[in-house]
């Protein structure tokens, strides 16, 4: 029960301190079985056209998922548990994977930095 | 607006966007229908207004287990607001002489979502100087397509477009001295969703904060009519 009280707490007195600083950004990256190049899970499209971003006002599951997932990511880097873990691995069902692992974006000065944050332990058979 | 009309507006809209929320977790990877198809036939009910003090307390449990599962928001501000706006309808409910208080503050909630977010930026010199919006659109996980990255080399339209956020955000108590000025905030704090959801695929906040702001119609009549 305090479990759960302590979960709803934030949702009573919320923060509301949106974007208040733009802090590194994760992404997930994945090799597939019997390749060696790392490649970016669920990459944004080039394009989204209008019409679409219209639509994915009403219907916009792979997008929120792919916000869940970052979040998973930066919860795993703050403090390692293996719930986010779980959460990420059960959807790189989609992608037959070998290793996965979180790459943190960041600006330093007036260029972006990537930095391999987080590294999964090699899978024998995908 | 009255109090009961409010009260039933919201439950109606919350219902709408939680079943809208729904379908997209059945649809997505780890589904869970075991959690999501009881909340749409909650919700279906929260809509039709069937014993909606008693529902809003089930949808809370709900809410509560939800967040346990995947261990905290799946949608961080938007499920935040979301379970808001079901613990005062909760209250408004179930503790009839603590409604006013409930759903008031509710609305009092959704100005400090605007004026918190605006009182952090505007303290913070990489938002005056636009830096803070470039890097949103260099560098973060929001923005729905490679080619609004191009944006963050737009100093001076990133400039003007964090200021008009930051004076939007930060004026918007203003807007409840007079119902018309409420009404036109809440136009300009709806289109303001509408382009998040556009450029950042944030679809839930559109939808959860339009279901807040009958509080704040209530809440602004409410503030103005004499005392009885």
């Amino acid at each position: 029960m305090l479990a759960v009280i302590k979960l709803l707490l934030p949702a009573l007195t919320p923060s509301w301190r949106f974007f208040d600083s733009i802090g590194p950004s994760p992404r997930i990256e994945y090799v597939p079985p019997n390749a060696i190049d790392w490649r970016a899970f669920r990459p944004r499209p080039a394009i989204v056209a209008w019409r679409q971003m219209w639509r994915r006002l009403f219907w916009n599951p792979d997008c929120n998922e792919s916000l869940f997932l970052t979040s998973c990511a930066e919860r795993l880097l703050e403090s390692p548990n293996s719930q986010s873990i779980r959460e990420i691995e059960a959807r790189l069902a989609d992608a037959p994977w070998r290793q996965w692992r979180i790459v943190l974006t960041t600006r330093d000065e007036t260029r972006l930095v990537r930095e391999i944050a987080y590294l999964s332990p090699a899978r024998l058979r995908a | 607006m009255t109090l009961d009309f409010a009260i039933r507006l919201t439950e109606i809209m919350l219902g709408l966007a939680y079943i809208q929320q729904s379908l997209e977790h059945l649809a997505a990877r780890a589904g869970e229908p075991i959690l999501f198809v009881p909340r749409i036939v909650l919700c279906a009910l929260l809509v039709l207004g069937v014993a909606p003090g008693w529902i809003c307390l089930v949808l809370l449990i709900n809410g509560a287990l939800l967040l346990r599962r995947v261990g905290g928001p799946y949608n961080g501000g938007a499920d935040r607001m979301g379970l808001l706006i079901l613990i005062c309808l909760t209250f408004a409910h179930l503790t009839p002489a603590w409604r006013e208080v409930a759903f008031g503050y509710l609305g009092a909630q959704v100005v400090l979502s605007y004026f918190i977010s605006g009182w952090v930026k505007v303290g913070a010199r990489d938002w005056r100087c636009g830096c803070a919006l470039a890097d949103v659109f260099a560098f973060s996980a929001y923005p729905v397509s490679e080619n609004l990255r191009r944006l963050a080399d737009r100093p001076a339209l990133l400039t003007t477009a964090s200021w008009a956020v930051m004076g939007f955000e930060l004026a918007f108590p203003l807007s409840l001295l007079t119902g018309p000025s409420l009404l036109a905030a809440l136009a300009l704090g709806a289109a303001f969703h509408l382009a998040n959801a556009f450029m950042f695929g944030l679809n839930r906040f559109f939808w959860i904060w339009l279901t807040a702001y009958p509080s704040l119609v209530w809440l602004q009549a409410r503030m103005m009519s004499p005392i009885s």
